[in-house]
């Protein structure tokens, strides 16, 4: 007997089929899920294998390491710390050999780079491990230096060299070289003497490309004053001979006999480079640069007015130096004092010799300081401001002793101004954009001097061209205290979004360069706030 | 929104992995990976989703659909718009790339196949019953066949036998869901005119099963795609699941 069938629950179409008896539960995609769960674990069995047995880790890594890392490729733990990504010390112990101790990878000295000022470094609380900028793994041919501007526009509120940046800080402000010197008229008589066709043949003969061609060599008289000046001929005025009532400077012989520290020079001093009328005048020819007697007796006049020089009192020059240069100061004056402690050391005096070896520790352990990175300079005491003149000497005193000065430095000041009766010290290295590069082969290429460095005047160099003729009335209307730097608008000419670079880094660094780490003012490292 | 996040991300920091935005941007799209799965999980868990009145299927799937594309969003905005260097970041890309696409050619045939299907057709069938359907139609054509005179049982041999013994795809129903079936019909016309009027109604019976069989083909061969396409995309959405949690494994432990 057949089994009984189940009623159909009714039909459908045309053709009369049968409804399905039973509810149909949609199909399962259990299968679906296997399969890809058996393709998941499978890769990550791979990538295990890969990590563990095979060791490359190349699986797991974000992609090749840069050319300069790719020696690291198998050994991930080079740089990785478990559970620590990339510490910054990781980094340091090969980029600063063992570990990063003077911090030059840290905020720190990325404020006082350049800058020097104390007042820019805060608590390294924002600290960043290096490859917040610095992300590695982007393939063999990534550039890990070229960080973007959003890095810096981060911090720098600027929205970009092409809009937005300010303007160059030393543009427009007069400069600090303390020299009198006008381009057109030393420009029109090199270009008669040398017979040089173009201006710029003239601008390379005192400007001299350093070694690598960012800068200039350092403006030396020897080398690029003395053919012209200082001749034979030039002499001091007639100067009156101090005495105890009158004020005056001091001859060879007097100094000779005062024996003070820092008179040695006297002794190899001819004496018949001074003409002494009695002993009432005295004048001196022939000069040299850095004259002993001249800056000898400017220093005496000084001391009369501004008793307490300080530091000022052992340097041949002024005190008033942008703060990357305050290091200089101070090893100048280390030198002044040792030389003053190697005059006495022929003393037979047991008592003056033990003296001068507790002096020579004590610079010793000054230059020790100086040396040492975690020695910021500003706290020291050393240096005092000529602040005030002595309350000791009356107004017309101190009016006759500063005739009296700027008598006896007249053949100095055709060139070197004076202030506070001292010669002011001449920025040599003529850097005048401290926080940015800048290299001066690569853009010479493209434009000459005169195209970026045009603040003398439409005219001036162009009467020079038609006539070289010194130009005398427009003689002062240039000098050295005329920055003569191009504005931003004149970079912008070419770097720009479609042309030149302009990015950040293209001008600036954010950490010291390994040639540029003599800029660290003071070098206060990580220890600095710990002080 | 994310446009949005973009455009100030594009002015205020680099657009990559490294940067505090772009691991917003990661964690995110892991967070809406995840979320957009749990749409696969919520077949599995229906009656409980329903009682807790979690939403309804249909909400569930936009935002499934939203949520994956906006997902692949997300990691473009993760990965700055560059192809990434690593393998298992490739893998991730890739998988990402073609989970999304083969999502979204998953939902153009959901919006085009009930529609074609609609329109042509004179019947709907379940996928899972075409089988039990043809067999059914079978047998009744057989038993018909056999009461029927010697030329439409020659006709039913020669011209029907063969298609009613199981589902047929064909791809010409890809491009026109009546494709064919007219063509196919007007033999039948070819025998009528030589038959007797009794022969002549079973042969139109057996017309109507041959086109109904037809049209279960249509039904069969659209239907099977929308199934097909789920190998596609599943199995790589998992593979996906499986590549990303290592990936965040490696960034915390690296």
């Amino acid at each position: 007997m057949p089994a009984k069938r189940k009623r159909h629950k009714g039909f459908f179409g045309t053709v009369a089929l049968p409804v399905s008896r039973n509810y149909l539960n949609p199909r399962s995609h259990r299968f679906l899920f296997g399969m890809g769960m058996l393709g998941g674990l499978l890769l990550l069995a791979y990538a295990a294998a890969d990590f563990f047995y095979f060791q490359t880790g190349h699986f797991l890594s974000n992609g090749p390491l840069s050319s300069a890392h790719a020696v690291h490729e198998r050994q991930c733990d080079s740089c990785h710390t478990e559970w620590n990504s990339v510490p910054s010390d990781n980094c340091a112990s090969c980029h600063e050999d063992v570990s990063d101790e003077l911090g030059l990878y840290s905020f720190d000295n990325h404020y006082l780079y350049r800058s020097g000022d104390f007042n820019r470094v805060v608590p390294s609380e924002n600290e960043m491990p290096c490859a917040t900028c610095h992300p590695e793994h982007q393939g063999r041919d990534a550039a890990l230096v070229d960080v973007p501007d959003q890095r810096c526009t981060s911090c720098h509120p600027y929205e970009s060299f092409s809009s937005g940046h300010p303007a160059f800080e030393a543009v427009g402000k007069p400069d600090d070289t303390s020299l009198t010197f006008a381009h057109v008229s030393h420009v029109t008589e090199m270009m008669a003497e040398r017979d040089l066709q173009h201006l710029e043949q003239a601008c390379i003969q005192c400007h001299q490309l350093d070694d690598d061609g960012r800068y200039f060599k350092p403006l030396n008289f020897e080398e690029h004053c003395d053919s012209c000046h200082l001749t034979t001929s030039v002499a001091t005025p007639r100067l009156p001979i101090a005495s105890a009532d009158r004020l005056g400077v001091l001859t060879l012989a007097d100094i000779q006999a005062g024996n003070v520290p820092g008179s040695l020079w006297s002794y190899y001093t001819n004496p018949n480079e001074f003409r002494q009328v009695g002993n009432r005048f005295v004048s001196k020819s022939p000069l040299h640069h850095r004259d002993p007697w001249i800056l000898a007796n400017l220093r005496r006049l000084r001391k009369q007015v501004y008793p307490e020089g300080g530091l000022a009192d052992l340097l041949t020059t002024g005190v008033e130096v942008p703060p990357h240069e305050q290091e200089a100061l101070y090893r100048e004056a280390i030198q002044t004092l040792e030389g003053y402690a190697e005059e006495l050391r022929s003393r037979p005096e047991q008592e003056i010799q033990d003296d001068l070896d507790e002096i020579h520790m004590l610079l010793n352990w000054i230059r020790h300081d100086l040396d040492d990175p975690f020695v910021p300079l500003d706290e020291t005491s050393f240096l005092l401001a000529l602040d005030r003149p002595t309350d000791a000497l009356d107004s017309q005193t101190i009016e006759e002793i500063h005739e009296i000065a700027n008598d006896l430095a007249e053949p100095c000041l055709g060139c070197h101004q004076m202030k506070k009766l001292t010669i002011q010290r001449v920025q040599k290295d003529q850097r005048t954009m401290r926080r940015a590069e800048f290299n001066h082969r690569s853009h010479i290429i493209q434009r000459g001097c005169l195209d970026c460095h045009d603040k003398f005047g439409p005219d001036a160099f162009a009467h020079i061209k038609e006539m070289r003729e010194p130009l005398e009335d427009q003689v002062f209307h240039d000098g050295a205290e005329i920055q003569n730097l191009p504005d931003i608008e004149s970079c912008r000419d070419c770097h720009s979004p479609k042309a030149a670079s302009n990015t950040c880094i293209t001008c600036h660094q954010f950490h010291p360069s390994p040639s540029g780490r003599t800029h660290l003012v003071g070098k206060p490292k990580r220890g600095f706030h710990e002080r | 929104m994310c446009l949005g996040l973009l455009v100030a991300n594009s002015f205020l920091d680099e657009i990559g992995p490294y940067t505090l935005w772009g691991m917003g941007y990661g964690i995110a799209a892991t967070t809406l990976l995840v979320a957009v799965f749990l749409y696969a999980l919520r077949r599995r868990s229906a009656r409980i989703v329903s009682r807790l009145s979690l939403g309804r299927a249909r909400s569930w799937l936009y935002f499934h659909i939203y949520g994956g594309a906006l997902f692949l969003l997300l990691l473009l905005m993760h990965t700055g718009f560059r192809f990434p260097t690593g393998i298992l970041a490739r893998l991730m890309w890739f998988l990402s790339l073609w989970t999304v696409l083969t999502g979204l050619a998953g939902l153009a045939l959901q919006r085009w196949i009930p529609r074609a299907l609609a329109s042509g057709l004179s019947i709907e069938v379940l996928y899972d019953r075409v089988p039990d359907l043809i067999e059914e139609i079978r047998r009744k054509a057989e038993a018909l066949a056999a009461t029927c005179a010697e030329p439409i049982q020659t006709f039913y041999a020669k011209n029907m036998a063969h298609t009613l013994e199981g589902p047929d795809r064909r791809w010409i129903y890809y491009l026109d869901i009546t494709g064919g079936v007219q063509a196919r019909l007007r033999r039948f016309d070819y025998l009528r005119d030589f038959l007797s009027t009794e022969d002549q109604s079973k042969l139109g019976e057996l017309q109507r099963l041959y086109k109904t069989k037809l049209e279960i083909d249509a039904h069969y061969t659209l239907q099977r795609l929308l199934r097909t396409w789920l190998y596609a995309h599943v199995p790589a959405a998992v593979m996906l699941l499986a590549l990303v949690a290592l990936h965040i494994f490696t960034v915390f432990y690296y």
